[in-house]
Formats: C-alpha cells, structure tokens, sequence
C-alpha cells in the first residue's frame, strides 16, 4: 500500500527496466566469408548490459560508477538513444535528452561558429534557438577569434571546451555527462565545473552523470549507481554506496 | 509510414543544414572551389565526346547537350548510391552520439548531389540555347523525370546503405555494377541506336536510369512524348523500393552503432 502511495507523490524522469544490451563483435562480414562460410557465424556474443533496472526521480542527479568496461558509457548511449535495448525498456518520459560526452563529432573542415549550428541542430534545437545561444557559448569556450576557423586548426584543448560549451549552453530536461568535467586547462575545468553545478542545481532538471572521481560524484550526486560487469551491484544514497565502492576499487 | 513523415518534418532543418555544410566543406577544401561542380562534368564531357565522336563515330543531334543530360544524371545517380553504401560509417561521429533517422542521411546526400544537378542543369540550358533547340513546353516533363530520379535513388541508396553497415566489402561489388549500369544507360552514346533491336530498346525501358536519361533527351532536345506508361510503373516500381528501404532502416538502424 506504501508503495503505491509514494509512487503517485514522486515523479519519475527516467525508468529503465531489464536493459539489456549485446554487442556481437564479428558482426561485420565480407562477400567472401559468405560464400566460403555456410555455417553461421560463431558469433561472439558480449553482453555489456544484463538486465540493469532502475528508476531517477525528477530533478535529481545520478552518478554512474564502476571499473573500466563495466557498461556504464553503454547504458548512457542507450539513454541517449543511440542504442536499441536488445531487451528491456528505456523510458525518458518524452523528456529532451542530450549526451554530453568529450569529443563531440565535429565537422573538421567547418569553423567552430558553423559546428555550434550543426551540433546543436542534431541535439533536436532549432536554428532560431541556437542563435540566441550562439554569443553565449562563444564566450563560454573562451575560443575568441577562433571561433571563425576552421575546426582542425584547433588545439584539443580548444576542441573540448567548444564541445562543452555547446551542450552545457544548450540545456536539455535530461542531461547524460560522460567523464567531460576534466576538460582544458585548469581555469576552464573550475569554469565548467561551476557551469554544471549550476545547471544540475535547477530543481526541474535529471542529470545522470559517469565519472571515476568519486570526490565529484559524492559532491554533485544525489545518488549512485553503481555497476558491475553489466549488473548493477548497488544502488542508493551516496553516503552508503560510494564508500563500499572506494573499499572495493581499494 | 506515419512516423517516417513525422521524422521527415522534424529533421528536415537538420537534414538540410548537413547539406550545406557539406557543400560548404567541399568548396573550402580546394582552390577552385564550387567551379569544380561545373568544370567536372564539362571535363568529362570532352572524354566522352573524344571517345564518341572520334573513336566510334557515333555523334547525334545537338551531341554536347545530349552527353551533359546523360552526365547530370548519372552523375547523381552514381554519386549518392556510391555514397550510400559508406554513408554510417562516415558519420560515425554523429551516429553514435545523437539519434537521427538514419535515411536522413541519404536524404542529405540527395539534397547535395541534388543541389549540383541543378547547378549542372544550366550547363545544359546554356548548350541547348547555343545549339538554337526548339523548345516546347513539352520540356516541363523534365520535371516529373527528376522526381522519379530523386525517388529511385533515394530508394535503392536505403536499401545499399543498410547492407553496407553489415557487409564490408559491398562497396567493390556497387563501384563494378555501377560502372557496368554506366555503360548500359547510354550517357554518351544511344542505346536505342547502338545496341541491336530489341536490346536498346529493352534497356531503356528495364533500366531506370537509362529510361530518365532517355525520357529527358526526349522531352529537352527532340520534342517527342515520354513513355508515360513505363514512367508510371517506375514511379510505382520505385515507391515500393522507398518503402522496403525505410521499413529496413527503421527496423535495424539503433544496431548499426554496435557495428560501425
């Protein structure tokens, strides 16, 4: 009955149930494997996610820890869309959803100014939206006159902060941050840093953030998930998962 | 089917700002810039020619306007099927950041390779005024033949695209059949008048490509009337190919990341 009662009063922004996620390696073949091979190829099956479920609560913000290759940077693309769950449901509410992740794919031969129109239009904004955006992230890549040159001509540093500034500029109800909060020089990083406390402080917006510094996370995070070989191993409050993580990783 | 014209509205924006951009990218990258989307089929215009004037002697009326329709739309044809099959892996960089319907990635190179045809269609106009064509108004059925045009492309660079993510070599097999389908649409020579009866005018009704080339020469240069019956059944032929492709797409394209 307590149950029901509390589901009705919270309001849930993101529901994922059994996700699983497979990838086949061996998957991409040649005309001639196909003639030559008859049998099926023994494809090797690695399931990344197995059956992950879990819920966030609007407005708060999740933190995804878990060793190298564990599945969480699979689970935020699944988020994000990129990935059809093999089995399982992803349910962002209709929410807008953006992937902020380091590396964005640029258009290397097009300037900067020209890449914020063409992210920003694949992030689902309209080009009258970005505009208004546009002086705004500018300033906050601190790019200046390189805004207008090409993107090859910049230094990776300049690459990231532009990359960074685009979407945390252009707000999203349902942001997915992928390890991007040590990005350029040390200055741009307490920048950026700022830039995300304050977009996660707004009460209407989730944000489910990967990192592998667990002093972030425990600063940020209202909660952790924590995942293990494509399982989640715990899931709760901060203040009880990050330490059984810290002794685990120990 | 609803969804695909839901999806058509919503990222038309974006698809059209990918066009451009590419268009964009190819005139930065080299000196002479978008001179290269005229000066490209005028130079092979003069292969052509060369090979057909003086090697097999086989010129017909008014030749240069007759070998720049044949080239414009071959050129679209081959350019964006070619692409197709390429097309995920190139964009990787989007694909497996953001979801975007993945035909909309044909339909961007449609929209490029299309914006240069009619760049290239002026080659045309401006030969047919120097060879002083009668023109009748029968020249507005050049715009029906590009629909189909655009249509078939769109259809069969779908499907090619969707194999293309699996098989890696698909690529050699398009660029020979490409090469082979050049020679039997007649770009630079008459298939009706080069190849023996029945055969040339089998081509033209079996192959789509050669069919548009021949409708158009028709209409433009020689004032004669299209085959409109065959024209239906490609319209419908192609609507068909449309639907498998974006069903195909629709079906396996959030699998496509795991691959590329």
């Amino acid at each position: 009955m307590t149950d029901i009662k509390e589901k009705k009063k919270v309001e849930y922004s993101i529901e994922i149930k059994d996700l699983k996620i497979i990838y086949r390696t061996l998957q991409k073949t040649s005309i001639r494997q196909n003639i030559f091979k008859f049998q099926k190829n023994s494809m090797d099956k690695f399931e990344a996610l197995r059956g992950v479920s879990f819920k966030v609560q609007k407005g708060q913000v999740l933190g995804v820890v878990g060793k190298n290759g564990s599945g969480k940077s699979t689970l935020l693309k699944a988020m994000a869309g990129v990935f059809a769950p093999d089995e399982g449901t992803i349910d962002m509410k209709g929410y807008s959803v953006s992937l902020l992740s380091i590396g964005v794919g640029f258009q290397r031969k097009l300037t900067g100014r020209e890449n914020i129109y063409l992210s920003g239009m694949l992030l689902g904004f309209d080009e009258a939206f970005i505009k208004n955006k546009e002086d705004e992230i500018i300033e906050f890549s601190e790019l200046g006159d390189f805004i207008d040159k090409p993107v090859k001509t910049y230094s990776s540093g300049m690459y990231s902060k532009l990359a960074f500034s685009i979407t945390a500029v252009l707000e999203t109800e349902i942001m997915l941050v992928d390890e991007v909060l040590s990005v350029g020089d040390k200055k741009f990083r307490e920048k950026s840093y700022r830039k995300m406390r304050e977009l996660i402080s707004d009460d209407d917006r989730t944000v489910v953030i990967v990192s592998h510094s667990t002093d972030t996370l425990q600063e940020l995070c209202d909660k952790i998930l924590w995942i293990h070989d494509g399982v989640v191993k715990e899931y709760g409050e901060k203040d009880i998962v990050l330490p059984h993580y810290n002794e685990f990783m120990s | 089917m609803k969804k695909f014209v839901n999806d058509l509205i919503k990222y038309h924006h974006v698809t059209v700002y990918m066009a451009k951009s590419e268009l964009k990218t190819e005139v930065a990258g080299s000196y002479l810039g978008w001179l290269w989307w005229i000066l490209d089929p005028t130079l092979y215009m003069f292969v052509y020619g060369f090979i057909a004037l003086i090697v097999f002697r086989a010129s017909e009326p008014y030749f240069v306007s007759f070998v720049f329709i044949g080239l414009n739309v071959w050129n679209f044809f081959s350019h964006t099927v070619q692409a197709s099959v390429k097309l995920v892996q190139q964009n990787s960089h989007i694909v497996s950041k953001v979801y975007i319907p993945k035909f909309c990635l044909i339909l961007y190179k449609i929209y490029v390779n299309g914006f240069k045809l009619l760049i290239t269609v002026s080659l045309v106009l401006v030969t047919m005024i120097a060879y002083k064509v009668h023109i009748t108004p029968r020249v507005l059925y050049v715009i029906p033949s590009l629909l189909l045009l655009a249509i078939i492309t769109f259809g069969i660079s779908c499907i090619l695209m969707h194999f293309g993510v699996y098989v890696e070599d698909l690529s050699n097999i398009v660029k020979v059949l490409l090469q082979l389908a050049f020679y039997i649409s007649g770009i630079f020579f008459s298939l009706v008048k080069r190849v023996p009866a029945p055969y040339g005018q089998l081509l033209c009704t079996i192959n789509p490509v050669a069919f548009i080339i021949d409708t158009i020469r028709k209409v433009a240069l020689y004032a004669t009337n299209p085959g409109w019956k065959v024209m239906i059944l490609w319209f419908v032929i192609s609507g068909i190919l449309c639907v498998i492709g974006v069903k195909l797409l629709y079906k396996f394209e959030n699998s496509y990341v795991k691959i590329i």
